[in-house]
């Protein structure tokens, strides 16, 4: 199998698809030794090998994160222009999606657009991966991250047995959907005490921004 | 009112949606005030996720190009129009790209609204929209069902709504005119 990943994160090397990339090739390539190629959209000389990539590749992983309830404008692009190439039909695509909201039900409806693009370029669908909250991992302790890497590990292991997704894992990951009501009302409880702002505030306090917080740049005041 | 429409169009001169949206505007000004953004011919780059707009000038981005005066006029508008021939199956990179900027006009705390997460509120009010499309020669009710839904979505979390999804070859210019001013 010649697999390639194609990272659409906008912050490329500096990407939490980066980290979970990672921890699935180290799954991966505990089981099978071939070099994956591992390409980023980033820049629009990336995009051009990307494509070379994705032409060549047997399988093709796209990762990147939720940006405004899809895919980043940049994997948008890319997915205009490999719209445009001839494809192989045997050619295999499955996509990772990760996103910074804890419930995977934000993600949900990109998903149905993948398979559906999937199919409009009469490849093989492998399914989507769903994985909320992750926002913050790189700031988190190994001990808040430790199961998480572990679930991409084993994504990645199963994948180089089998070539498809793990469906066990794959529903594993998008736990939850959405928050049971008793969570939903112990977050909203939370966040009345800032809590749930700790990972925003620290880092508006650290850039001295925490006083314009809820500043409006945008809004054009009109005279009375 | 004041009307913004984001022409995600990337093909302007040889394509008849750019007419299409011209000969909208036209009628929509008659009485209302509308800025047209042609966001392929602008200098508009990607978000780069750096959350500059979030934690280091709230509300603001930091990249320097036409991003803001575009912002400026959505989130001081009554309606937005988002405008685009579909490509691969959805509205254009070109459109997406300057969605994607939108991020800074939301806060990056968040609150459970209908039991889910979204984020807070950065203005006092945000504009509904409507979708004008372009199908491709392979568009189906499938295709328009995922962008409807995809659009909603956001919707719930640009705290707006989704008025009305329309398409070039089967809806009249003085419809959209109508169902955008009575909205």
């Amino acid at each position: 199998m010649k697999l390639a990943i194609i990272n659409g994160s906008p912050r490329g090397k500096k990407s939490n698809s980066k980290i979970l990339t990672d921890h699935f090739l180290k799954g991966y390539n505990s089981l099978c030794p071939d070099i994956v190629s591992v390409n980023y959209l980033v820049n629009s000389k990336l995009q051009e090998e990307s494509k070379n990539v994705f032409r060549d590749a047997e399988t093709v992983i796209i990762i990147f994160p939720l940006y405004t309830d899809c895919m980043p404008g940049i994997v948008k692009e890319f997915f205009e222009h490999i719209s445009e190439c001839e494809i192989s039909r045997s050619k295999k695509m499955g996509f990772i999606v990760q996103s910074g909201f804890p419930e995977a039900i934000h993600s949900i409806y990109v998903e149905r657009y993948l398979e559906k693009f999937t199919k409009r370029l009469k490849c093989h669908y492998l399914g989507t991966i769903i994985k909320g909250g992750v926002e913050g991992i790189q700031i988190m302790p190994p001990s808040m991250t430790k199961k998480l890497f572990g679930k991409f590990e084993a994504l990645g292991k199963y994948f180089a047995k089998t070539s498809t997704f793990s469906a066990e894992i794959k529903e594993s990951l998008r736990k939850p959907l959405k928050m049971s009501p008793l969570n939903a009302f112990l977050f909203d409880a939370i966040s009345k005490t800032g809590l749930t702002n700790f990972y925003w505030n620290k880092n508006l306090k650290e850039n001295r921004a925490y006083h314009k917080r809820f500043d409006k740049p945008y809004c054009v005041k009109t005279s009375s | 009112m004041k009307i913004t429409i984001l022409n995600g169009d990337m093909n302007q001169k040889e394509n008849d949606f750019s007419v299409f949206i011209e000969k909208l505007a036209g009628k929509l000004q008659v009485n209302n005030t509308v800025t047209v953004y042609p966001l392929h011919e602008m200098n508009l780059h990607y978000c780069t996720g750096c959350w500059s707009c979030w934690w280091k000038t709230p509300g603001r981005c930091a990249i320097e190009d036409d991003a803001g005066k575009v912002l400026t006029s959505v989130i001081n508008a009554d309606f937005i129009i988002f405008a685009s021939p579909l490509m691969a199956g959805f509205t254009s990179s070109a459109l997406k790209k300057m969605t994607d900027r939108f991020v800074g006009l939301l806060h990056p705390y968040i609150k459970m609204k209908n039991g889910e997460c979204h984020h807070l509120k950065r203005y006092d009010k945000y504009p509904d929209f409507g979708l004008i499309l372009k199908k491709e020669p392979d568009t189906d009710a499938e295709d328009i069902e995922i962008i409807s839904d995809i659009y909603d979505r956001l919707a719930i979390n640009f705290h707006s709504n989704k008025k009305y999804i329309k398409f070039t070859d089967t809806t009249k210019i003085e419809e959209i005119v109508y169902e955008t001013c009575n909205n």
